[in-house]
């Protein structure tokens, strides 16, 4: 039972991570809350499905899931997002109305009822004698991972230390002679890569249609309000309130579980020193 | 408008003395073309339309043209108001017929009552809606909850069972039977658990399952997606006791893949339906929509039932008038691709049950049919 639980908690904190990490790199550089974060989590979602109409392996669906998230991040922060900076509430709009299209389109393409895609790993396997999702599993080494890679490449490569650069203090960057804009450019399109992959990482688990993308949407913002800019916040804030949710929903029920995450942020952010 | 609306007042809503004029008989589909309701919205259309073009291609109903108008209800109580009305008041419908959300009909009903309009609901639902004008042609949770629960215990030998659902009124509304049947049957129940519907990640539930050890599962989710959500992790998490469903259906299993293999559920309705009415039922949609056929399912034939019975029962009072067309309407059979379906039972009716089965590619096979199952006491101030 406890062994089940652990496990519960460790890979709701991966899923959780997994499906934030891209808002959090976003709101970090940009200072914006990227509300169409949902809408390419279910882009992701619906390049899984592809795969699955292509008979590809499912694992490229999340390069392909990456290639198009990027692909209209980069067409809506060039063409649009780009020029609304200065003015950081219509960016809020611009991003729930995005989000909002995307929607419409992947129904109109695809229609309002659930597809399937094919699961990589679909087996369970036994862990310390219990046996466990080996795909939540999975999920847990690759948030792992994707914690690790991007933390890399913010302490070890130009890009990233430019980018810190920005995230501290943009104007100064600016007068350094660092080109915030391509910065800018290339985390929005990084953030949205990202929740497309998460889309596709999350298909085994859930079944596609437009809307997939709201419930995590929402906990994704809790998490990213706990967290502020801060990977390794991040990953701790999924674990308290996933956690949480986890504990709450085991001992209590889970109508109580799903409002642990919204209640213990608000009492993060009542209590929490103001840092930002 | 002007004419319009003269031709309207200029008919009386019923009168055998009717018959001689061409005046078209129209009959109003309300349906959810919006919201949570439009994936099956369309499918209920196509039934409709079936229907009005085999009474048409026979000359109509008593020598008069029948008129579809499809509204949209939006799939909830404030567009259910607005279509009743409009299609009440401007499009002066003989009959609405058509499949909606509960909050929908709720809306919708009284209205219908109030104008003396007969009102055929075709959608199965929670149970115990009841009104002098308003009929129900689709199931009621007791007409497919205890044969499931029965067929379990007996065949499967689930004795300890978890019952779990969405945390809504139809989740909750399907398990409350549920429970009720397996203690009637001497099971135990090991854990109740409800979802909050906006949830997907069913993992802690999924664990007390795992904790519980029982021999079988009865679930009730939302319709659609969720039913592939628990589906998916429950079988990823590695657990094996058999499933029983009260809220998949064929379109939704064959749309979630192997997701769902093994899930035991009943129905009324399925394509796989072994008898002549079906066959030609899905020809003639074939044949009618091509392409654009939208798979016929449990939420949308009874729509072509229920349009049928309409047909005959106002051939047999050989009038419109709502009183008339509701005095006879009991004692109407239609026997349409589910089987002889009679509103007879307090304006609910008996009906063919069948048990079936998710197949590997999630298809559906039908694995027996329980006959017709009454649906127990749902108006009990009606006849």
């Amino acid at each position: 039972m406890y062994t089940t639980q652990l496990l519960d908690v460790v890979t709701t904190a991966g899923v959780l991570y997994i499906v934030a990490v891209g808002l959090l790199v976003v709101y970090g550089v940009l200072k914006i809350i990227n509300l169409a974060h949902g809408a390419f989590l279910a882009m992701g979602a619906y390049a899984g499905v592809l795969a699955t109409w292509a008979g590809w392996n499912p694992w490229t669906a999340l390069l392909l899931a990456a290639v198009m998230g990027v692909a209209v991040a980069a067409l809506v922060e060039w063409r649009v997002l780009r020029a609304l900076y200065a003015r950081p509430l219509d960016t809020i709009l611009a991003t729930w109305g995005l989000n909002i299209i995307v929607v419409q389109i992947l129904t109109l393409y695809f229609g309002r009822e659930i597809h399937f895609a094919e699961s990589a790993i679909a087996h369970p396997i036994s862990v310390a004698g219990v046996t466990y999702s080996q795909y939540r599993l999975v999920l847990l080494l690759i948030a792992v991972a994707l914690g690790v890679l991007v933390w890399l490449v913010m302490q070890r490569t130009q890009i990233g230390v430019v980018t810190q650069a920005v995230i501290m203090n943009e104007e100064l960057a600016q007068a350094l002679g660092i080109n915030t804009r391509l910065v800018r450019f290339v985390t929005f399109c990084l953030g949205a890569g990202l929740a497309s992959l998460a889309g596709a990482l999350l298909t085994p688990l859930v079944s596609v249609h437009p809307n997939l993308g709201v419930p995590w949407l929402i906990n994704a913002f809790m998490l990213v309000l706990v967290a502020g800019v801060s990977l390794g916040s991040l990953a701790l804030a999924a674990l308290l309130l996933g956690g949480a949710q986890v504990l709450v929903s085991s001992y209590g029920n889970p109508v109580l579980g799903s409002l642990t995450i919204v209640i213990l942020a608000v009492i993060i952010l009542r209590f929490r020193t103001i840092t930002i | 408008v002007a004419v319009a609306l003269m031709l309207g007042l200029g008919t009386p809503s019923g009168g055998a003395a009717q018959s001689a004029d061409k005046q078209p008989i129209v009959i109003a589909v309300p349906v959810g073309l919006s919201g949570v309701n439009s994936v099956v919205a369309p499918a209920v259309v196509q039934s409709a339309e079936l229907a009005v073009e085999e009474l048409n291609a026979k000359g109509g109903i008593m020598g008069r043209p029948v008129k579809l108008i499809p509204l949209d209800d939006e799939s909830g109580p404030a567009g259910a108001a607005k279509a009743f009305n409009t299609a009440i008041r401007q499009h002066k419908a003989d009959a609405i017929i058509t499949m909606e959300t509960s909050a929908a009909r709720n809306a919708g009903a009284p209205i219908a009552e109030r104008a003396k309009t007969l009102f055929i609901y075709t959608s199965f639902y929670e149970g115990r809606a009841c009104g002098k004008y308003l009929f129900v042609n689709a199931w009621v949770p007791e007409q497919i909850v205890s044969p499931l629960v029965k067929f379990m215990t007996d065949e499967k030998k689930v004795k300890k069972w978890f019952v779990l659902g969405s945390d809504y009124a139809f989740g909750r509304g399907l398990i409350e039977p549920a429970k009720k049947t397996i203690k009637d049957l001497g099971g135990t129940i090991l854990g109740e658990e409800y979802q909050p519907l906006q949830q997907s990640d069913w993992t802690a539930i999924i664990s007390k399952i795992r904790a519980a050890n029982p021999d079988g599962i009865m679930y009730a989710t939302s319709g659609g997606g969720p039913n592939i959500d628990f589906m998916k992790q429950f079988k990823a998490a590695g657990l094996k006791m058999p499933v029983g469903s009260l809220s998949i259906d064929e379109l939704t299993a064959e749309q979630g893949g192997n997701a769902a293999e093994g899930v035991y559920y009943t129905g009324d309705y399925f394509t796989g339906i072994d008898n002549a009415e079906n066959r030609t039922f899905l020809e003639a949609m074939k044949k009618k929509f091509g392409a654009n056929l939208k798979t016929p399912n449990s939420l949308s034939e009874p729509q072509y039932d229920g349009i049928h019975a309409y047909a005959m029962a106002v051939e047999k009072a050989k009038s419109t008038d709502a009183d008339k067309v509701a005095a006879v309407l009991p004692t109407i059979v239609f026997k349409g691709p589910r089987g002889p379906v009679q509103m007879n039972k307090q304006h609910h009716a008996p009906l063919p049950v069948y048990l079936a089965q998710v197949q590997a590619d999630g298809k559906t096979k039908i694995i027996k049919s329980f006959g017709l199952v009454g649906p127990g006491n749902q108006c009990p101030n009606l006849k």
